[in-house]
């Protein structure tokens, strides 16, 4: 599972607000210029980013494993031809940019995951989102952070319990209705219950926020960023 | 001081009432055993201490002020703790969860800083701040929940069933701080079917049936009557 | 209740409860990408995330079930691994399944109006079948506009075939 990992990092201690904004330069400029310079060069920066973080690009492949069937076979699929000699690698170029356009993209967001609390990642949503918005994304955020792991291993004891009871002898549609019944029923519970303890803590729209405060890095930072959106206008 | 006076609170489509008439004053300071079997309208009393639910008829005060004129000085003073604490968890790290009352008071950083250092000293959970709830062992869990509460630095910290689930070790570890703040002037109210361990501690036993107080007594005055009241007495 | 102290503008009863049910519901879906059951009929196996988007907009209603949805996505976006295969990351949205994941507010809160009929909550056992089926429906749609499509045309395929044949 892909989380955060405690570091000194350069990218562990710059401000998660300037690291949002180098993912989001990162996105658009790889579309803007998905050609082989545009993306040799986007490939270096990755690199760079990477170094930042103290992440090794394999370990960083690694975490975006789950996407990788996906993006060899949009390429593969293009190469076909409908005869011989049925496989023409010309038409597999624009697919196959495409899809390391989206790996560069994946492996700076895997950078990013690695080196900021979620605490941090939540005070930037509340500090760039101002008012009430914020407030429930920034609660709301940190609630699916910390709830992801009780609600797995609620669903991981129903199917346990089903498997004891023969369930596996079950049609698959019986199986899915028993897990997934379970699960809002659980998950129903717990939010009624979670509703009263915010209430006791006297849950408000107006807390205290955490401090963030850009340093000089974040500012060389934000100008990487804004040099990556610019590249994208050109 | 928590004063309830004539209070009746009755859930929508219920046919008897939770609470019926009950009139209690918790001291500063004092450390009251709130017992009573299921559904005898414990945890329905409670809640009204702190604005979680208000009274159908009756008062609720704090500090000689209407809970209902002013809930968040009632929540702050009155904080809460409740039956299953993995449920009442707003972070996935312990400081981040432990912060979450105080910055809702708005206090300031610096503030809200030491309030943290403190509940988790108070716990003994100091310098565990970054570590992750998920990971907490069930008594851990329990205590880093009493530092949420503690972190609103509350004249009564009222606790529903804190031992439920907890093994031997865990529960001492909890009863062990629970003294500790006690003796630092912290007031207890401990809701609870099983009394083991919590006669010495106590000042005063309080048992409910059916929505009534039916017993009020220093701890070693009430052993004698719980069997009858539906509690186990205490070995 | 609505009294307060000084500035502490509490979160009302009611709003407090819809966050934790809108973000427990997010933090489901999640868990719901998890849990993987064999396909009889392809490799690829069947989770329950989907399904998962189309009962935030039963149980929730139109707007808590978007949000419930929204939140999703952002704690997806900002690390909480609840992507399929437990990836995470702003870059997920961009990638190859991005299309589906930015369909499923939109999904849920149309499923969520037509089973409530509108943006106010009503008991969703009210809804009748026909309601319930046609939100079905029409959440498939938002969310796989291409394969809807090209069901539909399946569907025309085989009918102009059936008509060709009848004659």
């Amino acid at each position: 599972m892909l989380s955060y990992e405690p570091h000194d990092s350069l990218a562990h201690r710059l401000d998660p607000r300037a690291k949002l904004a180098v993912q989001v330069g990162f996105a658009l400029a790889a579309f803007a210029h998905t050609t082989p310079r545009g993306l040799a060069i986007l490939t270096a920066l990755a690199g760079c980013v990477l170094a930042a973080a103290r992440l090794s690009p394999i370990a960083a492949l690694r975490e975006a494993r789950y996407a990788l069937p996906f993006l060899v076979a949009g390429p593969a699929i293009a190469a076909l031809t409908p005869g011989p000699p049925w496989i023409a690698a010309s038409q597999a170029v624009v697919p196959a940019l495409a899809s390391y356009r989206v790996l560069v993209v994946l492996v700076v967001s895997v950078a990013y995951v690695r080196t900021t609390r979620v605490r941090d990642s939540r005070t930037a949503v509340q500090s760039l989102v101002p008012g009430r918005p914020g407030r429930f994304l920034g609660v709301g955020v940190a609630l699916v952070f910390r709830f992801l792991p009780v609600l797995l291993a609620d669903l991981s004891r129903t199917r346990t319990a089903m498997r004891a009871r023969l369930g596996s002898e079950r049609g698959l549609i019986d199986r899915m209705e028993i897990v997934t019944s379970a699960g809002v029923r659980r998950a129903f519970g717990r939010a009624d219950r979670l509703g009263v303890a915010l209430r006791a803590r006297c849950f408000a729209w107006n807390p205290t926020l955490s401090r963030l405060r850009f340093a000089r890095r974040d500012v060389a930072a934000l100008c990487f960023a804004g040099g990556l959106v610019a590249w994208t206008l050109v | 001081m928590i004063e309830a006076r004539n209070v009746a609170y009755r859930y929508e489509g219920a046919e008897e009432s939770a609470v019926d008439g009950v009139s209690l004053t918790i001291h500063d300071g004092s450390f009251v055993v709130l017992a009573g079997p299921n559904g005898s309208g414990k945890t329905t009393l409670v809640r009204q201490f702190n604005g979680l639910l208000e009274p159908d008829s009756g008062t609720v005060s704090v500090n000689g002020q209407a809970v209902a004129g002013n809930v968040v000085a009632a929540r702050t003073a009155v904080a809460m703790t409740f039956q299953d604490p993995r449920d009442g968890f707003v972070a996935a790290t312990v400081g981040a969860d432990v912060a979450f009352g105080p910055e809702n008071l708005g206090l300031s950083r610096d503030e809200i800083d030491r309030r943290v250092g403190d509940a988790l000293a108070a716990v003994q959970m100091d310098g565990r701040g970054d570590e992750r709830i998920d990971r907490l062992s069930g008594g851990e869990r329990a205590r880093v929940a009493i530092a949420g509460a503690l972190a609103m630095a509350p004249d009564h910290l009222v606790l529903d069933e804190p031992f439920a689930g907890l093994d031997e070790p865990a529960r001492r570890s909890v009863l062990d701080r629970l003294r500790a703040l006690h003796s630092d002037g912290t007031g207890i109210v401990v809701v609870t079917h099983d009394l083991r361990d919590l006669v010495a501690p106590a000042d005063r036993v309080v048992v409910m049936n059916e929505g009534q107080v039916a017993l009020d007594a220093p701890p070693d005055d009430a052993i004698d009557r719980l069997p009858a009241l539906g509690v186990r007495a205490p070995c | 209740m609505s009294a307060e102290t000084g500035d502490v503008e509490l979160v009302g009863d009611a709003a407090a409860s819809n966050l934790a049910r809108a973000a427990l519901f997010a933090a489901l879906i999640g868990a719901f990408a998890y849990v993987s059951f064999p396909n009889p009929v392809s490799p690829a196996p069947v989770t329950l995330q989907v399904l998962g988007v189309f009962l935030a907009g039963i149980l929730l209603g139109p707007v808590w079930g978007g949000a419930a949805c929204g939140l999703y996505l952002l704690a997806g976006a900002l690390g909480a691994p609840v992507f399929a295969g437990g990836s995470a990351g702003l870059g997920v949205l961009v990638g190859p399944t991005a299309g589906y994941l930015w369909s499923y507010p939109f999904a849920a809160a149309a499923i969520g109006s037509v089973v409530h009929g509108g943006v106010s909550l009503t008991d969703p056992k009210a809804a009748g079948l026909a309601r319930l089926v046609g939100a079905m429906v029409l959440g498939v749609v938002v969310i796989y506009p291409a394969e809807a499509l090209k069901i539909a045309a399946g569907v025309g395929i085989v009918r102009s075939d059936a008509i060709a044949a009848a004659r």
